[in-house]
């Protein structure tokens, strides 16, 4: 197949005309139902949320990093008229410990609290105000201890947890440890801690049930785990628990940290009414997990011509109190520690810690943005150090299928990598603004900025990057949905959770094209349906997308089978258009309608993709069922005397494997990038001795309008991946992990500067100008 | 009364007919659970800690001092973006509220002997407009680049002042201009106070006073204001400089802001530049002497640490100290560049 024939260019302009496109089915530009009523404001998000009689929770969070609880007093809050309950850790009837991966964080803290804002206590109350006044008033003794918020310094400090202070390491060995090459490049990098800042903070709803049991109203993106938590911790049958998923606001990591749904859940059903908590933002900033902030060492050999002969690196990512998703994003920062290029010998070892600081959770792209921004930074290195260009090093380098990662993995999947670098590369260059007036260039510091163009150097850079799709190591990932046809309306029952991934648009989709049926409803997620896993990695695009086209094939099957019965052919050689079931030959045809001559259709289908298997303990396994990649070629506008920088253009090159919602697939392209620019020049959350400095929106810089680049999707490779349901590979991660490196490699491109820390500080981004 | 939909006919892809539990009990609307503000009837049965129980919407600054000296613990507010968050973080809970967005007298400015007396309740959005800005181009700048559109129409001159965090905008261009503040009080008492000293603490503001105007010299000359954010779009300052020229008195003034608890004025290199200018001739000033400005502005800001005693370790500025400096000699040197180009 020559690459013409595999790949799509986009369209530059949304609205050049295109010819009539079909209405539905796969790979047209479907809007997603609920478009409109986000855009109106209408659209329900959990904070909506109201019961009669509902009472209103509030947690009391340490203000401690690490402290021994000597005592708490709740009595002053149980006198305060309006409260109906206050809980603590002696008030859990289930298991006191909790944790999506590993049981080691407790409900509420008993003896010892082990980051800022851990929860102690929890009051219900019949108003906010007086719930969070309440909370106040518990008086709580603390012995404060040394927080230990240096994660070099956790391996020989005191353990922090029973558990004790190293969460994982992963010693990855490959090929020979002695090799080296004539060309020797070192680094120390420093990834700082990104927030997944979702726009709605988190929000609940707890409403007990009649026989003792309790239904949780909450934006979860993997409501079967945080049911089975809830159970565990409520001393409940799974059955008697039920989470109901409401509209999610915004989830880039594992969004609803359960630390919320416990103590709603236990309120509920200690004071037997409805209890609803809403989160404050400084609340949520506590609560939920960040990226893991990282410190990379790395050594990277290669021969005169620049190919690579060794990686070495040294990763240590701060997981901060509890273990959550560390040991993952352990795994793949390791494993893709040497990025998407052909390395003979690696040996890199990992380390996850625990220290006091802020939690550390899976926030997508997690462990590979980390090393991207490092790997990346080692090849500009090898670049400037042979002579080469930006791009030649990385094209002598780059993995293909066939390859072997340094986890001894084959790649198997289509990894066009050459293809991808390449359309970056030739892409033209955006223009210098010299030719417009002189009060319409945007330069860094904004339109009412201090910046001079004088001092503005510009600067092109270039990353590549990679992630692993669906969950890695043996985790058993698996889905499960139902597809019911009747009257003309199909309805998708799967409890794959819209987090804005679009998956209840693809699903739609699915169904319109399997069943030619063009009304598809998606049912709302609750937990009585059967699991469909967590909202991360991709996974529901391929997992769950492919156990609804296996559900609305079965239908097909069900709906097509009597007429090929009748007419004595096989369901395969007809097929359904627009609504009419057609034989091969064109002499039968049919509408769908008169088909199902007002049956009802159900099918329920699983789609469970071939299993992985764990690293072993030097780093060796077939760890990850697919693999995605991406380029990214970013221009950048340096005031080389202020240290600002401004993102003019982000040139993205990804592969898809299929197009199945150009439209969907450039938005979450975009998104991808933006928040990608957001971790490389402003999103950290800052600590000072564990405690966190600034939680709120003023002191944490997302990325605004203004700060956000043009953003041009210059290619997107068609390559099907064979064991992918449809060949579609998910596409918000890899521009997440890619575009960091690719902002901090034109930034040293502008400034001449090493930038060896994200987000990029102004006084890395200072030099001297050249005269 | 909130659209009373049940959970199972919400979102627009939900199907009404699916087997569903009986939960109607439960549904979305507009529960108003901010505090302050409990919706649904529930105002009443609740135990609502006390909030602001009494608003006053005065429509003259008398009435509104008059409305403060009859309930001490009222609050004044006129846009509420600081004060209104810091009631919804649940850090404030006025008792009474007297608002000042009805007092026509202080939303617009008059002229008083070469000053413009500016109603304290001027939006940052009124005074970033061309015909303010060709009055005072400083005050006007800082209030462009004050925040996003949704603050700047709100926030108000006063309230800045008031508020006085080190990054407010408008303050290091108020301080070059030695701007006053006049000062309403009981009894239609009227004293004025220069604002650095209401910033440093020197002059506070008495029980039941109000600022009313702030006085600013209508100087006729090129005046800039300059800031650094973290990011391209709004955001705090991380320094700003404030330039203004006074050819009358043949003076420059200059303020940084951001850097300090207040603005600061480097008086002494303020002296220095203004000896230098070629106040009546066409002659610009030499790009040295403006590079020599910038860094005398930031010395005066940044001052090197001390000496260190015999036997001690000289102490330096650490690299963001360091950074800081050199941001605010850039500032200050563009800014001066550009009011005398």
């Amino acid at each position: 197949m020559s690459n013409d024939a595999a790949t799509t260019a986009m369209p530059q302009q949304v609205d050049s005309p295109q010819p009539e496109p079909p209405a539905h089915g796969l790979g047209v530009s479907l809007p997603a139902a609920d478009t409109r009523a986000k855009s109106e404001g209408t659209f329900p998000y959990a904070s909506d949320l109201w019961a009669e009689g509902l009472l209103w929770a509030a947690l009391l969070r340490s203000p401690h990093p690490h402290a021994r609880i000597v005592s708490v007093d709740t009595s002053a809050a149980r006198e305060m008229p309006g409260v109906h309950a206050v809980i603590t850790h002696e008030d859990v009837p289930g298991d006191g410990s909790y944790g999506r991966r590993i049981a080691d964080r407790p409900v509420f803290a008993a003896e010892t609290v082990r980051h800022h804002g851990e929860a102690i206590a929890a009051v219900a109350a019949d108003h906010p105000d007086t719930a969070r006044l309440a909370a106040a008033a518990i008086a709580v003794e603390y012995e404060v201890l040394e927080p230990v918020t240096d994660p070099e310094k956790a391996f020989a400090a005191e353990p922090l947890h029973p558990d004790g202070n190293l969460i994982r390491h992963i010693p990855l060995r490959y090929g020979d440890a002695d090799a080296t090459g004539e060309v020797i490049v070192e680094g120390l990098y420093r990834i700082g801690r990104q927030d997944p800042a979702p726009i709605g903070a988190e929000a609940g709803l707890a409403v007990p049930r009649p026989d003792g049991g309790v239904e949780l109203y909450v934006a979860s993106t993997d409501p079967h785990t945080d049911r089975d938590l809830a159970a565990a911790c409520f001393g409940l049958e799974p059955e008697r628990v039920k989470v109901v998923v409401t509209g999610v606001p915004g989830a880039t990591g594992d969004r609803e940290d359960p630390g919320f749904q416990l103590p709603l859940g236990l309120l509920a059903l200690r004071t037997g009414c409805p209890v609803k908590l809403t989160a404050t933002r400084e609340e949520s900033f506590l609560g939920h997990a960040h990226r893991h902030p990282t410190l990379l060492r790395y050594r990277h050999h290669a021969d005169a011509e620049g190919h690579l002969v060794k990686v070495e690196a040294q990763l240590l990512l701060d997981a901060g109190a509890y273990a959550d998703a560390s040991s993952e994003s352990l795994a793949a920062a390791v494993a893709f520690a040497c990025g998407p290029y052909v390395v003979p010998h690696a040996h890199i070892e990992g380390w996850a810690v625990r220290t006091n600081n802020p939690p550390s959770g899976h926030v997508r792209g997690e462990g590979a943005m980390q090393v991207c921004a490092a790997y990346e930074a080692q090849m500009d290195k090898l670049a400037a150090k042979l002579g080469l260009d930006q791009t030649e090093i990385r094209l002598r380098n780059v993995l293909a299928t066939g390859d072997i990662l340094p986890t001894g993995q084959t790649v198997t999947c289509p990894a066009p990598v050459a293809e991808l670098l390449q359309a970056v590369r030739d892409f033209p260059l955006p223009p210098l603004p010299k030719d417009s007036p002189e009060h319409d260039w945007l330069l860094p510091g904004g339109p009412e900025g201090a910046g001079e163009p004088g001092a503005v150097r510009r600067g092109v850079g270039y990353a590549l990057g990679m992630v692993h799709m669906l969950g890695a190591e043996g985790t058993d990932e698996v889905s499960t949905a139902t597809v019911r046809v009747q009257d003309g309306v199909a309805t998708v029952i799967c409890a794959a959770v819209e987090t804005g991934s679009g998956f209840s648009t693809l699903a739609r989709q699915i169904v319109q094209e399997t069943l030619g049926v063009e009304d598809v409803r998606v049912a709302a997620v609750d937990t009585d349906q059967p699991p469909a896993g967590p909202a991360a990695h991709g996974r529901h695009t391929w997992v769950s997308g492919g156990a609804v086209e296996r559900a609305a094939k079965m239908v097909r099957t069900q709906l097509l089978q009597p007429l090929a019965h009748k007419f004595g052919m096989s369901t395969e050689l007809l097929q359904i258009t627009d609504g009419k079931i057609t034989s091969y030959d064109g002499v039968l045809s049919t509408t769908v309608t008169e088909a199902m001559d007002g049956k009802e259709l159900w099918a329920t289908a699983q789609c469970r993709p071939h299993p992985t298997e764990p690293l072993d303990e030097s780093g060796q396994g077939d760890a990850f069922v697919g693999l995605a990649f991406c380029a990214i070629r970013a221009v950048v506008d340096v005031d080389i005397e202020l240290g600002s920088v401004r993102v003019v253009e982000m040139a993205v090159a990804q592969d898809v494997g299929r197009i199945l919602n150009p439209a969907q697939l450039a938005t979450r392209i975009e998104a991808g990038v933006t928040q990608g620019v957001g971790a490389a020049l402003t999103e950290n959350l800052r600590t000072a001795r564990g405690l966190i400095r600034h939680p709120d929106l003023t002191g944490y810089a997302l990325p605004t309008a203004l700060d956000a680049p043009d953003i041009r999707i210059v290619k997107l490779v068609e390559e099907r991946d064979v064991v992918a349901p449809f060949g579609a590979k998910p596409a918000s991660a890899a521009p997440v992990v890619t575009s960091p490196a690719a902002v901090a490699s034109a930034v040293r491109a502008a400034t001449g500067r090493p930038i060896n820390r994200l987000p990029i500080r102004p006084q890395a981004a200072v030099a001297v100008p050249k005269p | 009364m909130p659209p009373s939909r049940t959970l199972s006919s919400v979102r627009p892809e939900d199907v009404p007919e699916l087997p569903r539990p009986a939960c109607e009990h439960v549904r979305y609307g507009n529960t108003g659970g901010t505090a302050g503000t409990p919706g649904r009837g529930s105002w009443v049965t609740t135990h609502a800690p006390q909030t602001a129980q009494s608003v006053t919407l005065p429509a003259s600054l008398d009435e509104a001092v008059a409305a403060l000296s009859a309930m001490p613990a009222a609050v004044p507010v006129a846009g509420g973006t600081d004060l209104m968050a810091a009631v919804n973080r649940g850090q404030l809970r006025p008792a009474g509220l007297v608002g000042l967005g009805r007092i026509s007298e202080i939303r617009g400015w008059r002229y008083q002997d070469g000053h413009a007396l500016l109603g304290a309740g001027l939006t940052h959005a009124r005074m970033g407009r061309p015909d303010f800005a060709a009055l005072i181009p400083a005050l006007a700048a800082s209030a462009r680049a004050a925040g996003p559109p949704q603050i700047r129409n709100a926030g108000t001159l006063g309230g800045n002042i008031v508020s006085a965090a080190p990054t407010n905008d408008t303050l290091p261009v108020l301080a070059a201009l030695e701007a006053d503040l006049v000062v309403a009080g009981p009894d239609g008492a009227r004293r004025e106070i220069p604002v650095s000293h209401l910033l440093a603490g020197r002059e506070m503001l008495g029980p039941a006073e109000l600022i009313g105007f702030v006085r600013v010299p209508l100087l006729h000359a090129p005046q800039v204001f300059l800031k650094v954010t973290g990011r391209t779009g709004p955001g705090r300052a991380t320094a700003s400089v404030a330039v203004v020229l006074d050819p009358a008195r043949r003076g420059v003034r200059c303020a940084v802001g951001a850097i300090a608890p207040m603005p600061l004025r480097p008086l002494e290199a303020e002296r220095w530049i203004a000896s230098l200018i070629d106040w009546d001739g066409e002659r610009g000033l030499a790009g040295e002497a403006l590079t020599a400005f910038g860094e005398y502005v930031a010395a005066a800001c940044i001052p090197d640490p001390a000496p260190a005693a015999d036997g001690e370790e000289q102490a330096v500025h650490s690299p963001a100290v360091l950074h800081m400096r050199r941001t605010v000699a850039a500032l200050a040197r563009r800014a001066l560049g550009r009011a005398l180009s």
